[in-house]
């Protein structure tokens, strides 16, 4: 199936997703924000700001991709949270790794990419 | 929401056969979520247009907030959608991740060993008791495995 393929691609994508908005959202909060609201230099603030929220649509699509992919429940608090992982500072990296371990790898292994449905298809 | 008005008909003509399957979608956790989803919705299109006020009077940033927001209402409405037509027709992966396991061939389940075993018709190709027995206790080894494989992992927010 379609879905067995896009599962690992996908799966990598919101992984980098999550780290590329994490780390912008960390860099917007604690380094452009206080520079913004102490040192009245919006520069670094308005750029990062910017980036961010463009990341973020990104970061929403593919994240939503992951969550079909990998068969969490749509209406449930963990979906909501990967979901919104994207615009709270830090807990992006800890929803990242939450998610890989309890979803992104049960459901890789369960259908190794491929491989195992070839060799089962030529039987 | 035209199906609110129906859920009282609904009900009183159907005593005794089991409710609908949209009727999940009118119990409080429910409306709680479609009022959410409302507010959410409604709240990011005031802040797009709040930005787009901004940006008229001059802040050039505000520009890509302007059209951002609408976007994210627009995925808002998009996930409310998907939430909705998952719990009416739950995805196939309910069962397909049941803690079933497949018994090789010839084994019986677990429950009807017994009575299957004075069935048996003697020189028909059927599996003698060894392999039933042994195809039985790597059915139970595998589901064993199945039971203790997520062990000793954090199952916060499941």
């Amino acid at each position: 199936m379609d879905a067995d393929r896009l599962r690992a691609p996908v799966a990598r994508a919101y992984r980098v997703m999550a780290y590329v908005t994490g780390t912008m959202l960390i860099v917007l909060c604690f380094v452009g924000i206080p520079l913004q609201v102490f040192a009245h230099s919006d520069g670094l603030e308005k750029v990062v700001g910017t980036a961010h929220g463009m990341l973020y649509m990104v970061y929403l699509v593919v994240a939503f991709a992951m969550t079909r992919l990998v068969r969490m429940r749509t209406a449930s608090l963990g979906t909501v949270i990967v979901l919104a992982a994207g615009t709270i500072p830090v807990l992006t990296f800890v929803v990242e790794r939450w998610v890989t371990r309890r979803y992104i790898e049960p459901a890789l292994a369960a259908a190794p990419a491929g491989v195992v449905t070839e060799a089962a298809a030529g039987r | 929401m035209p199906d609110a008005p129906a859920a009282p008909d609904a009900s009183a003509g159907s005593g005794v056969s089991p409710q609908p399957r949209w009727r999940i979608l009118v119990t409080p956790r429910w409306i709680g979520w479609h009022l959410f989803a409302v507010a959410t919705v409604v709240g990011m299109m005031w802040l797009g247009d709040w930005q787009f006020r901004r940006a008229l009077a001059g802040n050039t940033l505000s520009w890509a907030y302007t059209f951002e927001w609408p976007i994210f209402a627009v995925f808002g409405v998009f996930f409310w959608s998907k939430t909705i037509k998952d719990e009416l027709n739950p995805p196939a992966q309910r069962t397909g991740q049941r803690d079933e396991i497949t018994l090789p061939a010839g084994a019986r389940s677990p429950g009807a060993s017994h009575q299957a075993g004075p069935a048996r018709v003697p020189g028909t190709g059927q599996p003698g008791p060894e392999d039933i027995e042994l195809a039985e206790y790597n059915a139970y080894l595998a589901r064993l495995q199945n039971e203790v494989k997520s062990h000793g992992k954090w199952h916060g927010l499941r």
